[in-house]
């Protein structure tokens, strides 16, 4: 009888006492006995999906660290990641982002189309607004056993090719511009190389994820043969323990670059000073050290040699060999691939 | 259980329910549990005690409880009028009130992106004043109220319909007033709908993706939910990470549902 009774107190006390638990472990850090963390300054950063582990890992550290042995202030970095365009479209919709650092530049002109930013405002920036390099290049399983080589051997019948989705990826941009310009730069005599192997690579196309790191995803999780993307994202991948993978250098290949925005409308004025501070360390040479251990090549070259790990390109191509973004976009990206290469594979 | 065990035969449609129910439920969260403790415990440990993951957790809790405390007052008002009054339109407003359950989480997310949002049709207003509800905490606040407000009325508008009108018009009959009536008389009776539906919406704001994803902007440390958390953490290729936060929230989930279920059970319906 006594027994019943305890059960049935327990029973009706077990949803009190548990949901009472999850309330108080949901509101620990913010009850008033904390020093608080919460009231101080935060930068909010945006970028496209492979930064995420060089930003998070090593460069918000070491600006912190910096601004707090500069200033004496503690401050937060919020980070936010994912497909470049997803991000503009984010930005365009109205996230507080105060910086922006975008796979490619058409998806800082569609800022400025939108009226976020100014229009090629980022170009003021030193290096033209441009913060690091990754040259594109092909990822395998371990031992390489389709024995591919280059851009030529994944347009052979029966490679399951994964790609990023152009509407959302600045990775997949890049990735035509790298395969049309492998092909276009092997056979300059030949106006038609680039589109065929363009469409010989699409054919094979098993995969589009939304961002290279989707697509890096999918292919460790099995799928396809073969996958196109940044050499950091390569490496990342091909390292850490993960079932190894080999990482493919073409002959021929796109340099991306990576362009960085300041959202004005989103810094109130005493933030400026701090985002400004962090605009400056991206290009310091700590910074760019940190993106060069990051797998990010460095827009200084000589810093590129401290990584053992970067492969060599016969020919690297910058996307000002086909005339800068804006030409490339409308010739290669919605000329060749969206108006030739999807129309002749009926997508 | 025990009462089943007791039946002849039990055994056969038994096993045959746990046959199908393996590949399509069993096995799925065993997986799960599986890869959060690929790396044993210590690894699930750090895993969720990174800032991001959890911040996520405890934001969501936070919202879940706002959403459940909200929704409860919203739920059980809109109960009331709608089983107490007749008007025109009646009918429609429930089957509006119902939509959430039937139309795309993501088309939610969407709605209130163009309503609230700097573009949106209030938001455009806002915005210029420094009132930004989207892409903040407010924002997901909002998402989770309108995807998870038929679960209570779902809970307490069929009770509310059964309770014996005579206490009711008793109450009013000796001159207590509307509300007294309310307070005094017909909310007692719904206390335990209350609590159910009250648990069943904290559960699903717990899970709900689909709405948070458009109207939060995914900040990690600011906005970012648990499940979107496990997302970003998944399509990083974190698997153990993404693993072990969502083990906590099916296991919250879980023990909530067994809170729930236990609440509708016979024994303490009578108290």
């Amino acid at each position: 009888m006594n027994l019943r009774r305890v059960r049935t107190v327990v029973r009706a006390m077990f949803p009190i006492v548990f949901m009472g638990a999850l309330f108080l472990y949901a509101l620990w850090p913010w009850l008033p006995f904390h020093d608080d963390t919460r009231t101080r300054r935060t930068i909010v950063f945006y970028g496209f999906s492979v930064l995420e582990a060089p930003i998070v890992e090593r460069i918000s550290p070491g600006f912190l660290k910096a601004w707090k042995d500069s200033t004496g202030e503690s401050i937060d970095l919020r980070s936010s990641f994912a497909g470049s365009g997803t991000v503009t479209n984010q930005i365009i919709t109205g996230v507080p982002a105060q910086l922006a650092l975008l796979s490619l530049e058409p998806d800082a002109d569609r800022l400025a189309e939108a009226g976020v930013v100014e229009p090629k405002s980022w170009r003021k920036l030193p290096h033209d607004g441009i913060v690091n390099r990754s040259p594109f290049v092909i990822v395998v399983r371990a031992g390489n056993p389709h024995g591919i080589r280059d851009f030529e051997d994944l347009a052979r019948p029966g490679i399951r090719v994964v790609h990023p989705d152009p509407l959302t990826s600045g990775a997949a941009s890049w990735s035509i511009v790298a395969e049309y310009g492998a092909g276009a730069r092997a056979h300059p005599e030949d106006p038609q190389a680039g589109y065929r192997l363009l469409l010989g690579i699409w054919k094979n196309v098993v995969a589009q994820a939304a961002s290279a790191r989707a697509a890096m995803a999918q292919f460790e999780n099995g799928f396809g043969d073969a996958l196109v993307t940044y050499e950091v994202e390569a490496l990342a991948g091909a390292h850490a323990g993960r079932p190894a993978f080999e990482v493919v250098y073409p002959r021929r290949t796109v340099l991306s670059e990576h362009p960085l925005v300041i959202v004005d409308r989103n810094i109130a004025a005493p933030d400026r000073a701090a985002v400004d501070a962090l605009v400056r360390y991206l290009w310091s040479e700590e910074g760019q050290r940190a993106f060069v251990r990051a797998n990010f090549r460095s827009v200084v070259d000589s810093l590129n040699r401290d990584n053992p790990r970067f492969g060599a390109i016969e020919d690297p191509f910058l996307v000002e060999a086909f005339g800068g973004w804006a030409r490339a976009k409308a010739d290669i990206v919605d000329g060749v691939w969206k108006g030739r290469v999807l129309e002749e594979l009926g997508r | 259980m025990s009462r089943q065990g007791g039946q002849p035969r039990a055994i056969v449609p038994v096993g045959i329910l746990l046959l199908v129910l393996l590949p399509l439920l069993l096995l799925p969260l065993g997986a799960m549990f599986v890869f959060a403790f690929s790396g044993g415990w210590s690894d699930f440990r750090a895993a969720l005690q990174t800032p991001e993951a959890e911040f996520a957790l405890r934001f969501s809790l936070l919202i879940a409880f706002a959403t459940a405390a909200i929704n409860a007052l919203l739920g059980t008002f809109a109960a009331y009028v709608l089983t107490k009054f007749e008007f025109p339109g009646r009918g429609l407003l429930m089957t509006l009130i119902n939509l959430p359950v039937a139309i795309p989480t993501v088309v939610v997310g969407t709605s209130l992106l163009l309503l609230w949002g700097p573009i949106g049709l209030i938001g455009r207003w806002l915005d210029p004043q420094g009132i930004q509800p989207m892409f903040a905490p407010a924002g997901v606040l909002l998402a989770h109220l309108f995807v998870t407000f038929p679960y209570l009325l779902g809970t307490v508008k069929p009770l509310m319909g059964e309770l014996e009108t005579t206490y009711e018009e008793a109450a009013l009959t000796i001159g207590a007033s509307r509300w007294q009536t309310f307070w005094h008389v017909i909310l007692p009776g719904l206390r335990p709908a209350i609590f159910t539906g009250a648990l069943l919406t904290f559960a699903h704001s717990l899970g709900e993706f689909g709405a948070t994803v458009m109207v939060s902007g995914n900040l990690r440390l600011k906005t970012q939910t648990a499940p979107l958390y496990i997302y970003s953490q998944f399509e990083t290729g974190n698997i153990a990470g993404a693993n072990a936060v969502a083990a906590v929230l099916a296991t919250v989930s879980f023990i909530i549902f067994v809170v729930v279920l236990g609440s509708l059970s016979p024994t303490r319906a009578r108290q």
